[in-house]
């Protein structure tokens, strides 16, 4: 399989001089399409900044990074950086980051507006995608007006709206109790299962390792542990 | 406030209007704000125009194609005297079909009630043709011709202490009667116009039979305007002569900028304009800043940052559009108001279309700081 995202030495080294701090050093690892890929590792141990530096939302200090085979300019712009997210990969955050004053469809229309996706066909798109999380008869509520796991789901619904091949998730169930936060990590697995999208989970759930397909454990910036646990329990 | 229908409208429109209407209470404060702007530069720029075609009033509404002055003259009102004998002079000049006279001069007014008033007589030929008074409202150009007959406006009659046609009041210490009135005819020196026959005038004013202000020519059809102007300065030698619009044009440029009067409009209407960036400015980074991490998640989703400035700018342009049309309904009241008064303010369609180009780049002004904002957001804060 081809690794749709490939990391060659990445380090991320945050300020200068004394004060200095290496938040990732020496990261090697290839992501593959179709698999679910946590990120595990206590709190500091650079698990954010490795989903920043793969998500294209920030620019290692060192190392190299290769989407789909390309290598990235250490020097390529904000708006290029912005361009590539847009185009292949999709983002859900731990608190959902949902639009508070745009209905859970037009929450999901939005990424497609951002694609420049016609006007018309934007409603029933986010209709359809909505409708695949069972969130169809949501449509129209505000998230004020979702539970959790709804907003979470409406949140998988947005980040799925331009076809991303590469799905990254922070903590996506540490604000949802356990049943909800299950059928969001299921929900996930699903994703890569089903549509091939390399799916990469930052996460200090418990609950959510059950889905995991590899499993990488992150300390002080390294990456101390690479592991693909046995199925069964998924 | 009614949602849009979503599907109808860009991310960018949708975002824009939500993001507004959401915060009411800031939203109504921004449309005041422009509302205000919008009254304060609409009063301004209409009084500024309203000054302007009054003081050239009376170059417009003659038929000359040139105008010959008292060398010296800067404005219509203020003028010396002419010898009357110029008028065949330049007659004489190619091109020129007819040379009519017109008298302007200060005078005084006194009321029935004994109170004394400047103003303004002028004079007409009104068997030339080229001049007459305009307006009329009330008696007619024919009244004028017995000796005493003056007209004057509306707007000024109670200033003038008359009640009635008919009722006899002096001019420089010589009896007058009001015969007729005007509408609409306002004088920036606030001296009303009282409009009379040239020979009346003459005898108000104390000029010698063979003294007029101004002598107006109309030109032959096909004659080049040019030509007969200079031909007729150098037949005439001391004294201006000016095409009509140019005239009209030294009258307004006198009165408003070198009195300084155009300055003071020009100013506030300027202040209006800060204002408005100011409120503006202010309201919408206050919006911008409650939803930095709207536009941070919209950057980490790959938006480029002129989707995030287009959210900002339709808001502004929002405000704009709203502000506009509260703030012209009320500069629409103070037109109404001002049209009975001596001060008027003056709208035409090319004046709203100026005002609703400043409205919108007073907002986009204002919107400034908050694109400024949005540019160096970190997506990276959308983790945090």
């Amino acid at each position: 399989m081809t690794a749709v995202l490939q990391l060659d030495e990445v380090g991320v080294t945050y300020g200068r001089g004394a004060t200095a701090f290496a938040a990732l050093q020496d990261i090697s690892l290839a992501i593959e399409p179709g698999e679910m890929t946590l990120l595990l590792g206590p709190s500091g141990s650079g698990k954010t900044s490795l989903l920043q530096v793969m998500g294209c939302l920030l620019r290692p200090s060192r190392g190299r990074v290769r989407l789909f085979g390309e290598t990235l300019a250490a020097d390529l712009g904000v708006e290029a950086m912005a361009a590539l997210r847009l185009a292949h990969i999709g983002f859900v955050f731990q608190h959902y980051n949902l639009f508070p004053t745009l209905k859970a469809w037009e929450n999901v229309a939005i990424a497609l507006d951002i694609q420049a996706r016609p006007r018309a066909t934007q409603r029933d798109q986010a209709m359809r995608l909505l409708d695949r999380l069972g969130l169809a008869d949501r449509a129209e509520h505000y998230p004020s007006e979702l539970s959790g796991g709804q907003k979470q789901r409406v949140a998988i619904a947005r980040a799925l709206a331009g076809g991303p091949r590469i799905l990254l998730a922070d903590e996506p169930t540490a604000a949802l109790d356990g049943k909800t936060g299950q059928g969001v990590a299921g929900a996930l697995h699903a994703l890569a299962h089903d549509e091939g999208v390399a799916v990469v989970v930052v996460s200090h759930d418990p609950r959510v390792e059950p889905f995991g397909d590899r499993v990488l454990h992150l300390e002080d910036g390294r990456l101390v542990d690479d592991r693909r646990p046995s199925r069964s329990s998924a | 406030m009614t949602p849009l229908d979503a599907s109808r409208f860009s991310g960018t429109s949708l975002l824009a209007w939500r993001n507004l209407s959401h915060d009411r209470a800031r939203f109504v404060v921004t449309l005041v704000g422009v509302l205000f702007a919008v009254l304060l530069m609409g009063v301004e720029l209409g009084l500024l125009l309203g000054f302007a075609r009054t003081t050239s009033g009376l170059v417009d509404n003659t038929y000359a194609d040139l105008w010959i002055t008292p060398a010296g003259t800067t404005n219509v009102d203020i003028a010396g005297r002419l010898d009357l004998r110029r008028r065949f002079e330049a007659l004489a000049v190619p091109g020129v079909e007819s040379v009519d006279m017109l008298m302007m001069q200060f005078a005084f007014w006194r009321k029935p009630d004994g109170g004394t008033e400047s103003v303004s007589v002028v004079g007409f030929n009104l068997a030339g043709g080229l001049a007459r008074p305009w307006n009329l409202v009330e008696g007619s150009i024919e009244d004028l011709s017995q000796d005493d007959a003056v007209i004057i406006d509306q707007l000024y009659a109670r200033k003038l202490g008359v009640t009635a046609l008919g009722q006899t009041i002096e001019i420089n210490n010589r009896r007058a009667r009001v015969v007729g009135y005007t509408a609409g005819i306002r004088t920036f020196t606030q001296s009303p116009y009282v409009f009379t026959t040239h020979r009346n005038a003459q005898n108000f004013t104390f000029f010698r039979p063979d003294q007029t202000t101004y002598l107006l020519v109309r030109l032959k059809p096909g004659a080049d305007r040019a030509v007969v102007r200079d031909a007729l300065q150098a037949r005439l030698g001391r004294v201006d002569v000016w095409f009509a619009a140019d005239f009209a044009r030294a009258a307004q440029r006198y009165w408003l900028i070198t009195t300084g009067a155009g300055s003071a409009l020009l100013l506030a209407a300027l202040l209006g304009l800060v204002v408005g960036i100011v409120i503006v400015g202010q309201t919408l980074y206050a919006t911008t800043v409650d939803r930095l991490p709207e536009y941070a998640t919209l950057r980490a989703m790959g938006a480029p940052n002129g989707y995030l400035h287009r959210v900002i700018l339709k808001q502004a342009a929002i405000s704009a559009v709203f502000g506009f049309a509260g703030g012209m309904l009320l500069v629409a009241l103070v037109v109404l108001a001002s049209a009975g008064s001596t001060v008027a303010v003056a709208m035409p369609a090319g004046l709203v279309g100026v005002l609703a180009v400043l409205t919108l780049c007073m907002c986009a002004l204002g919107a400034l700081i908050s694109i400024r904002r949005v540019t160096r957001i970190d997506p990276t804060s959308v983790f945090q």
